[in-house]
């Protein structure tokens, strides 16, 4: 049986999917190795040693996991207290010429209010080196990008959420990178906007680009990527593809919910076989807890079929969802 | 990459307006009118014959160019100057620090010294902006009391101000370290201006020479007022000053070593925002 354990050695590294292996011929976006970064003696992220492949990979875990320090660390804002980390096959740490092909959208809500999002996106990518007027141009091609063009001569101050997060966006693709990092980029973004930025997401990566993305909501990122690394407690606990993961819970106690006309009597039948490890009674259902999915299902739907427990109307399972494989894998 | 120049200017430029349009420059041009307020005052007494205003303790006539002298020295250099020193040159990172806008200067593909040199440069911009409409009206409102002339005097009002820009460059380099350097900026810097400056250069010794005042104190062209008491110490303060010469190459090397560290300090140091 598989287990997680604190041991970060004992990480689940799985390997790409088949598909995102055949997308992916450009070499690793971001490699570590024994990567450590503490804050005094609070533990920021602890013996990383991962390879983000090309594509867009989705960085997953709770507030306070070290997603963001993990991607300070990428972007050469934090300097690694242990090990080594490359980003598109150069050191980040003291190295500028890296930043021309890395874009950075940082999960704070900071700006410099007076200025306008033309002005603000403008004066960041001049800093590029670029002229002014191709400095203009780009910075009206990438606001144009995330919608934001008629907002453009507005104040950043008078700006929405939404319209903050989307002009951070654009300030991070500005100069047409080669690695956008983004640290939480959906956040306080209203349905629409947010579906317009996956699609931007996903439609970056399809011209060949790598996006890192950083949520704590699972379904964001599942709407973006099946290519994710989960962190907690500042070590990745797995990588790989959400469905490679989710077989990982499978060796774990796993949660059924099953709407019945007789939820006690299926109980009965349920409890005769060892894997069930518990169930519990809710309004007209159980919820059952079993060791062994695979034989669970099987016995479940032969005892649906015979009608020997009453009807079956329901059977669902958290686990079907990335927020229980989260939920598993982070405990 | 762009020059570490070009990187500079850049910053300048995206600095400059921020700066100049920042709630600390109302409150620092609100500090730099106070010395107008005084000129007024005595250019008020004055015209209205009372003669005494421009009469120092022993009874001398202070003429208004030496007026003019002490406002530059007391008032300017050696509180306004390092007021704004303080006050601008700890923020130039610390504010991108606390707004958390440093990120995206030091995401772009620039040297991270060049985002202090460039934010120092509109610094000296923007406090040239604020200092210089103060001096020249208190220069329009006090020279001419007690007899003086403005244009017998106006090459004195040029060294003047070139003494105020050396200040104020010698000033930002220091606190532009210190705000790249400690964690609480503004509170060291406050301590260096006015406990530390203002209280050993009242002590003989060598340890004067560990100030900027001191060296500042050397280039002032003002003569002073002669047998006057309340002078007095001044005059000994004045007399312990080194050559101008000695000064101005004293103020050159300081300003140079502190933006070079500052420079360095902010390319090596790490910036942890808070949460």
């Amino acid at each position: 049986m598989t287990r997680l354990r604190e041991d970060a050695t004992a990480r689940h590294a799985l390997p790409p999917p088949a598909a995102d292996q055949a997308l992916s011929p450009l070499p690793p976006a971001v490699e570590t190795a024994t990567l450590s970064k503490w804050y005094g003696q609070v533990i920021g992220l602890n013996d990383v040693t991962v390879t983000v492949p090309a594509g867009v990979t989705g960085l997953l875990g709770p507030n306070g996991a070290g997603k963001s320090t993990f991607m300070k660390l990428m972007t050469g804002q934090l300097r690694p207290s242990k090990g080594s980390i490359t980003v598109l096959g150069q050191k980040v740490w003291g190295n500028p010429a890296v930043y021309f092909r890395i874009g950075f959208c940082p999960d704070q809500d900071a700006f410099y209010d007076r200025m306008t999002g033309l002005e603000w996106v403008t004066a960041l990518i001049r800093l590029n080196g670029y002229s002014d007027a191709e400095s203009l141009e780009a910075a009206r091609r990438a606001l144009a990008t995330v919608d934001l063009l008629e907002a453009a001569d507005r104040k950043i101050g008078s700006y929405s959420k939404g319209m903050r997060q989307r002009v951070k966006l654009a300030q991070a693709m500005v100069h047409d990178p080669d690695l956008l990092v983004l640290d939480e980029p959906l956040a306080g973004m209203d349905p629409l906007g947010r579906r317009k930025t996956i699609r931007l997401i996903k439609d970056w990566a399809r011209e060949g680009k790598t996006v890192i993305v950083s949520s704590h909501i699972l379904h964001e990122i599942e709407a973006m990527t099946s290519n994710i690394l989960l962190i907690n407690h500042g070590r990745i606990l797995a990588e790989g593809n959400v469905h490679q993961i989710r077989d990982l819970i499978d060796t774990h106690p796993h949660t059924v919910y099953i709407r019945a006309a007789d939820p006690r009597g299926l109980a009965r039948h349920l409890l005769s076989h060892d894997d069930v490890i518990s169930v519990k009674f809710e309004e007209g259902a159980l919820v059952v807890q079993t060791a062994a999915p695979d034989g669970f299902y099987s016995r479940l739907t032969e005892l649906a079929a015979s009608g020997e427990a009453g009807e079956i109307a329901e059977v669902t399972s958290p686990d079907d969802n990335l927020q229980a494989v989260f939920q598993y894998l982070v405990k | 990459m762009p020059s570490f120049a070009l990187s500079a200017r850049r910053i300048f430029d995206l600095s400059l307006g921020q700066m100049l349009w920042s709630r600390r420059t109302i409150f620092l041009a609100l500090v730099v009118s106070a010395p107008v307020v005084l000129g007024l005052i005595v250019r008020l007494l004055t015209s209205a014959g009372f003669r005494g205003a421009v009469r120092i303790g022993g009874g001398a006539v202070v003429a208004g160019p030496s007026i003019f002298g002490l406002f530059i020295w007391l008032l300017y250099l050696r509180f306004i100057i390092p007021v704004l020193g303080v006050f601008y040159g700890t923020s130039l990172m610390a504010d991108e620090v606390e707004d958390k806008t440093i990120t995206y200067l030091f995401t772009r593909p620039i040297p991270r010294g060049a985002v202090v040199v460039g934010k120092y440069l509109a610094y000296l911009v923007a406090t040239v902006l604020v200092v210089l409409p103060s001096v020249m009206v208190l220069y329009f409102l006090v020279v001419p009391t007690g007899g003086g002339s403005i244009a017998s005097t106006f090459p004195a009002l040029l060294k003047d101000l070139a003494l105020l820009g050396i200040g104020l460059a010698a000033y930002g380099s220091l606190f532009a370290w210190v705000g790249c350097r400690f964690k609480y900026p503004l509170v060291t810097g406050l301590v260096f201006a006015f406990g530390w400056e203002q209280g050993i250069l009242l002590i003989p010794g060598y340890l004067k020479r560990l100030t900027i005042a001191y060296y500042i104190q050397g280039l002032v062209p003002h003569a002073m007022p002669q047998d006057d008491s309340a002078l007095s110490i001044l005059q000994v303060v004045a007399r312990d000053a080194l050559s101008a010469p000695w000064s101005l190459l004293s103020l050159g090397v300081i300003w140079l070593c502190f933006l070079v560290l500052a420079a360095r300090t902010a390319a090596k140091r790490e910036y942890v925002l808070e949460q």
